[in-house]
């Protein structure tokens, strides 16, 4: 299902002008702040009421002042997870998350409720009141109560963005877990690079007020114009990779498009996706494939694009349909004479490998 | 213990007050919603006419309660015509008086309540499908309950002391119009009286500290209710 | 009533022109009001004083006096309330005359379909009254309401009108309720009643079925100069003309 959305508006001092498409699956909405985030999502939700524009999700439009067609918010069927969370406070967590339920047009039956609740964890929260929940309990009622009033398309405004890294680290699986369902196509505001990588499945860069960038993830990150596009340091690459085998030595094999990458040992079967990011501090470059280095990944890879800055080069590497990108000092870019084109072999010093969300 | 009379007198307080704020408090409510949202040229000036009955003296607003609300006044013989309501020497002139002096507690305190309400939570009701009247009435009222009930507890505290606009439209009348502080006005004015008025003085009293832990409490509940 | 707040306002409002001199405060029952008045506004505009009325019901004032109050003249509307400061000794019973009296009518609103009649046992006040209530100053305490019980209970009418009244804060209260139409009756001195013309009389209680109404006039202890010299103004000729031409009985006393 997919969503066209395109959006012009004058504030003072800013305007906005915004189109990008939204595919099946997490689409991030990713730059700093005041780059215009906020108000393309409160758009989408009919919160906001733009000067010109046209949404259309799923074949239904939502937005087109030219037509002069607006639907009101509270018609839309779109799920707004807030970053302060905003449950209401004189409702228990049940109230709260059957709040939409109770409005929908084709309410979700109890067992999608119980499937909600048990997907994030909320069964014993159910008779208390927010005043009592931590913040990550808050964010994951208010994620419940989005997805229970049976939205064609969730809205996340930096749902993280106010909590700790541990409470971090306690929503991020469910929300993996939520891509992983794919039930509903999903726009998440951030400004974590960390998050977007983690959640994403394409990107769509924002900055003063209009699109940057915008692809896929896995190709996105590891472009040297999105690090430029987007303001922040280069990061790295992103992959899609599986379980190939489970090694003895307490390591584990996974296959990705461009070979093979040695982990620690990851408790899943062999076969399972996973997503490995590989940050480009920790890739470093050889012209000869080095023998005897404590490193277990050494990938053969060609140099597809270079980019120099102040005093270091990212260099974007292609590992068949893989890309990786590798961070050096301009005196070892020179010193090593490298180019786009030549064949050189990333030695990979570190890979994180995100959890899956079964384990939770 | 109490003496027939003092019994009059007091019940007649309660049911004088109660009737008094509960019938003023949908007109508070409007009232508040219309101050509260509304954007208009002249506002200042209604919020100032919703003011007056705290800057006018009792017997003004009593002799102007005769004017309009007596029998023979416009609004009074309107209601009186179509809705067969009578306010003349009974008690029911004692709540309308009671009601309108003590109306602007209730607008204020209810108007403070509505205004403080975060407007985020109101966005998020209509993300999830709540349209206004809904949004209103499931998280706008509940919200706003403690404000309401503040001003509701010090609109009925004022009320049981009014005395100016209560004598002046509806006279003095045992067991109809007498409240408590009627009663010991009459008490104090005859004479030999001074007793009975000490009686009803500290009845006065006892009832005055009885409303305020009955308010402490109700306000303690309805805090909880949302959460605080 | 309106007497108070009538002369708050004026209090408020201004005085004459010039500075005044003097001030002399007088407390009066509010059935004096008008034609107080005019007698002030006669002397004020012959002498460089002011003269500051408050008027309301008598047992009101006596107690206001009672407690403080800075009055230098009291106009009561009967002997009671002049008599509960005299005992208290806050006047000076030396300059204590009643100069003029009143007489008690019944009166109902312009409109009213009744018309003049004898008021004696044999009136029919229930019918009168058509189920109204009968508008009268407080029996309690106010002078022209416990004239007016008097009166009734002599005539054999208390106890069926007792529940029937409108016991007003004092005997001006009355008159406009039945000025207003809300009561179909009223009891208040003749003085009042000429005072409004949307007020006609009915009757007149006759002398026998009550006291003698009398209008005690008293200086307070500590009175001024300038107040002994508005009370002797007060009690003299012009200003007897003045309460006569307002329906003031004249009184030897």
């Amino acid at each position: 299902m997919s969503a066209e959305i395109s959006l012009y508006h004058q504030f003072s001092g800013f305007a906005l002008d915004a189109q990008f498409r939204m595919e099946k699956g997490v689409t991030a909405l990713f730059g700093p702040s005041g780059a215009g985030k906020t108000s393309v999502v409160n758009a989408i939700a009919g919160l906001l009421k733009p000067q010109k524009g046209r949404i259309v999700i799923g074949g239904r439009t939502l937005l087109d002042t030219d037509a002069r067609v607006s639907v009101p918010a509270h018609a839309r069927r779109i799920g707004y997870v807030f970053q302060d969370a905003r449950l209401f406070p004189h409702m228990s967590v049940e109230n709260n998350l059957r709040f939409g339920l109770r409005r929908a047009e084709n309410p979700a039956g109890e067992s999608e409720f119980a499937h909600i609740v048990e997907l994030l964890g909320l069964g014993h929260l159910l008779a208390r009141k927010p005043a009592k929940l931590s913040g990550g309990e808050k964010g994951r009622v208010a994620l419940g109560r989005a997805l229970l009033a049976a939205p064609r398309l969730l809205l996340l405004d930096e749902p993280l963005a106010a909590l700790d890294a541990a409470r971090k680290s306690e929503i991020l699986p469910y929300l993996e877990r939520l891509r992983d369902e794919a039930r509903v196509p999903m726009l998440y505001v951030s400004h974590s690079l960390d998050e977007v990588t983690r959640l994403a499945d394409s990107v769509v860069v924002m900055r003063d007020g209009r699109v940057a960038a915008k692809g896929p993830v896995f190709d996105l990150i590891s472009d040297l114009e999105f690090a430029a596009a987007s303001g922040v340091e280069s990061y790295g690459a992103v992959l899609d990779a599986s379980v190939a085998s489970h090694r003895g030595d307490g390591l584990s094999v996974l296959s990705f498009a461009g070979g093979a990458l040695v982990v620690g040992r990851v408790p899943k079967e062999p076969g399972a996706r996973l997503r490995v990011r590989i940050r480009a501090e920790d890739v470093m470059l050889a012209l000869e494939e080095p023998e005897a280095i404590s490193a277990n990944n050494v990938i053969p890879t060609k140099i597809a694009a270079i980019r120099q800055e102040a005093g270091h080069a990212d260099v974007q590497l292609e590992a068949g349909a893989a890309k990786l990108v590798a961070r050096i000092t301009q005196a070892s870019l020179v010193r090593l004479g490298l180019a786009p084109g030549a064949r050189v072999f990333a030695i990979v010093k570190s890979v994180t490998v995100d959890r899956n969300t079964e384990d939770l | 213990m109490l003496t027939e009379p003092e019994i009059q007198a007091l019940l007649l307080s309660l049911r004088v007050s109660l009737v008094a704020v509960a019938a003023a408090l949908p007109f508070a409510l409007a009232a508040s919603v219309w101050l509260a949202r509304a954007r208009f040229a002249g506002k200042a000036l209604v919020e100032g006419a919703f003011t007056l009955p705290l800057v006018l003296p009792p017997v003004v607003i009593g002799y102007l309660l005769l004017l309009a609300f007596g029998t023979r006044g416009p609004l009074g013989a309107w209601l009186l015509a179509h809705l067969g309501i009578r306010f003349a020497f009974n008690w029911k002139g004692a709540a309308l008086a009671s009601a309108i002096v003590t109306f602007p507690f209730q607008v204020r305190a209810i108007r403070l309540a509505l205004e403080a309400m975060d407007r985020g939570l109101s966005e998020a009701a209509e993300t999830l499908g709540a349209r206004a009247l809904d949004r209103f009435v499931n998280l706008t009222l509940p919200l706003a309950l403690p404000g309401i009930l503040a001003g509701a507890i010090t609109a009925f505290a004022a009320s049981l002391g009014e005395f100016g606009a209560i004598i002046t439209f509806v006279s003095n009348i045992p067991g109809e119009t007498r409240t408590l502080p009627l009663a010991i006005y009459n008490a104090l004015e005859t004479p030999g009286g001074d007793l009975e008025a000490a009686r009803l003085s500290a009845l006065s009293i006892a009832l005055a500290l009885f409303g305020v832990a009955l308010a402490a409490f109700a306000q303690r509940r309805a805090a909880r209710s949302i959460g605080r | 009533m309106r007497g108070i707040v009538l002369a708050i306002v004026f209090a408020i409002l201004g005085t004459s022109p010039a500075p005044a001199a003097d001030k002399v405060v007088v407390f009066a029952a509010a059935s004096l009001t008008n034609a107080m008045q005019d007698i002030a506004a006669a002397y004020e505009k012959k002498s460089n004083v002011r003269i500051v009325n408050s008027f309301a019901s008598s047992s009101v004032l006596a107690r206001q006096i009672e407690n403080g109050a800075p009055a230098e003249i009291f106009a009561s509307a009967d002997t009671q309330w002049m008599d509960y400061v005299a005992k208290r000794g806050l006047i000076d019973s030396a300059s204590l005359t009643g100069p003029i009296g009143n007489a008690l009518v019944l009166v109902a609103p312009e409109s009213s379909p009744l018309g003049p009649r004898a008021i004696d046992a044999h009136l029919d006040w229930k019918k009168l009254l058509a189920g109204g209530r009968l508008a009268l100053g407080d029996p309690d305490h106010v002078p022209a309401g416990i004239y007016a019980k008097e009166a009734l209970a002599h005539l054999g009418a208390w106890d069926a009108l007792a529940p029937h009244l409108a016991p007003a804060e004092d005997v001006r209260a009355a008159l406009l309720y039945v000025d207003r139409g809300e009561a179909p009756l009223g009891i208040v001195y003749l003085t009042d009643a000429k005072q409004d013309a949307k007020v006609k009389i009915v009757g007149v209680f006759p002398q026998d079925t009550h006291s003698a109404i009398v209008y005690p006039f008293a200086l307070v202890k500590g009175a001024g100069a300038a107040a002994r010299a508005y009370f002797k103004f007060l009690t003299g000729k012009s200003a007897l003309a003045v309460f006569a031409r307002y329906g003031f009985t004249a009184h030897a006393h």
